[in-house]
């Protein structure tokens, strides 16, 4: 007989906002819905209500982990409106940026997923390493998370030490290699949590159209940085980790190496930079139009829609996050699965909850 | 395939438009599911849909595709704001259209639910129709 076992939105195994309804067959999972709505800010509303610049504040807030990916697509959007050329110093500075967030969120979910698989140690070692990251975020930025650091047309604060976060990430990465990709990789619990669980085919990935770590953990070879380069990824060189397994464990693989991608693109940048003005330092006026910008956020594509009318507040903005395409195909990933793995699958696509209510 | 070959295929008489984010195609009264099903046969991934109201109470939906790291967009009209759902060709339409009939109201046919997503199961639909503070600059 079936019954049905609802999973939120209060709940120790998903500590947000969140509810999935799962119709079990004794320990399998026949069927599962989704709901996401307890989150709900109207920020895009509220986006068509607040000039330009107060805007770059809101779009901070959608997300806590990846709000500097938020403000930069913003930008990017309003200085395709009106045309602006951000210095290459400031382009530099956006991707350290938006690098140094990329490891603090992949560490973060490493963290998680250990600890959902019971590997406190593991946990404990990721938070450490991310929070040495959260440290140099810091002294770039004055902030640990909202880094406020983009503005129209370049960045606020430029980089003064460049020596001291080169140090930071070698040993983080010396860390990731000497401890968290032997775990990962050899661990026999991990392996046996993670191992064929949560499968996503290729075939659902591209149906549904996940973005991101999930997408590329499903053999899609797609990320933003290098299909529609935007500032100057194209003058580095990284590697696009893909796993064509796409269960729970290509998810940990494809995050983990890409840790290591990124200290390769901040240190590439650090060394490139050049002395340089980091913004325009004038105030914009928007001409009437409308343009898309995107650029890859540590979950994936993150897509905005700006349209201007000339005045100093958007016609409309829409924001789609990586969270938002990522959340259906956990509907996918837990039917046939044992209900037990369910909170490690959900996770397993790092959920953003606040991302995809806005 | 290319913008011009889309074009033709989708039967749209207005001339692609080239900016810097990539191709738009403007067409009001442009077949959508046709449009998704020569899409998701040349592979292109489904990036989402945009809603704008319009004056007349219509809403403009611009569907952002991605082929091979080009961004295409392809802009229509609602009618009666109703428009063919495309869940069932294209899948990752289902939460969009949803999000979209939560906030503006618009009405997806031939699709088996159009459950609110992130609106209360109880809340009228067109949110940001409804919401309104007297100052609309639409």
């Amino acid at each position: 007989m079936s019954y049905v076992i609802p999973i939120g939105p209060y709940h120790p195994a998903l500590e947000e906002p969140y509810k999935i309804e799962l119709t079990c067959d004794g320990e399998r999972v026949k069927d599962a819905k989704q709901f996401v709505q307890f989150n709900s800010r109207g920020i895009e509303w509220l986006l068509e209500r607040r000039n330009y610049i107060r805007d770059i504040a809101l779009t901070e807030r959608v997300c806590g982990i990846c709000s500097h990916l938020h403000t930069l697509v913003f930008c990017m959007a309003v200085e395709r409106l009106a045309d602006i050329k951000v210095p290459e110093r400031a382009q530099y500075i956006r991707i350290i940026m938006a690098e140094l967030e990329r490891l603090v969120s992949h560490l973060l979910w490493l963290g998680i997923a250990a600890e959902i698989v019971g590997f406190q140690t593991v946990f404990m070692t990721c938070f450490a390493l991310r929070e040495k990251l959260m440290d140099v975020s810091e002294n770039i930025s004055g902030n640990r998370v909202h880094f406020s650091m983009n503005c129209f047309g370049g960045v606020y604060r430029d980089i003064a030490d460049s020596e001291s976060i080169s140090r930071a990430i070698q040993q983080v990465k010396q860390e990731i290699e000497r401890t968290l990709i032997p775990v990962f990789s050899t661990d026999r619990t991990i392996r046996a949590r993670c191992e064929g669980v949560g499968v996503l085919s290729r075939e659902q990935a591209q149906a549904w159209g996940a973005v991101g770590p999930n997408a590329r953990a499903s053999g899609v070879p797609q990320d933003i940085r290098r299909a529609s380069p935007y500032a100057t990824y194209d003058q580095l060189e990284f590697q696009i980790p893909v796993e064509t397994s796409g269960d729970v464990l290509a998810r940990v693989v494809v995050r983990l190496l890409e840790t290591l991608e990124s200290i390769r693109i901040i240190e590439q940048s650090l060394n490139r930079m050049r002395p340089g003005p980091i913004n325009i330092n004038k105030y914009i006026t928007v001409p009437q139009g409308e343009t898309t910008a995107r650029a890859e956020a540590p979950r994936g594509e993150c897509f905005y829609y700006v349209a201007s009318n000339g005045s100093d507040t958007p016609l409309r903005v829409k924001i789609r996050t990586p969270s938002f395409v990522n959340m259906p195909t956990v509907r996918l990933m837990v039917l046939g699965a044992n209900l037990a793995d369910v909170p490690l699958i959900q996770a397993s696509i790092d959920p953003c909850y606040s991302c995809t209510s806005r | 395939m290319d913008i011009e070959t889309i074009r033709i295929e989708l039967n749209i008489k207005q001339a692609s438009k080239r900016q810097t984010d990539g191709w738009w195609l403007e067409d009001p009264g442009l077949d959508v599911t046709a449009m998704a099903r020569l899409m998701t046969g040349i592979k292109a991934r489904l990036a989402t849909i945009t809603a704008r109201p319009l004056e007349d109470g219509s809403n403009r939906l611009i569907y952002h595709w991605d082929l091979e790291g080009t961004v295409i967009n392809l802009a229509t009209v609602t009618r009666n704001n109703s428009l063919p759902s495309i869940a069932n060709i294209c899948p990752a339409a289902n939460w969009i259209e949803r999000e979209i009939h939560d906030y503006f109201a618009v009405d997806f046919t031939g699709r088996e639910d159009l459950q609110p997503l992130l609106l209360r199961s109880d809340s009228p639909s067109g949110l940001f129709h409804w919401k309104n503070d007297g100052g609309d600059k639409r």
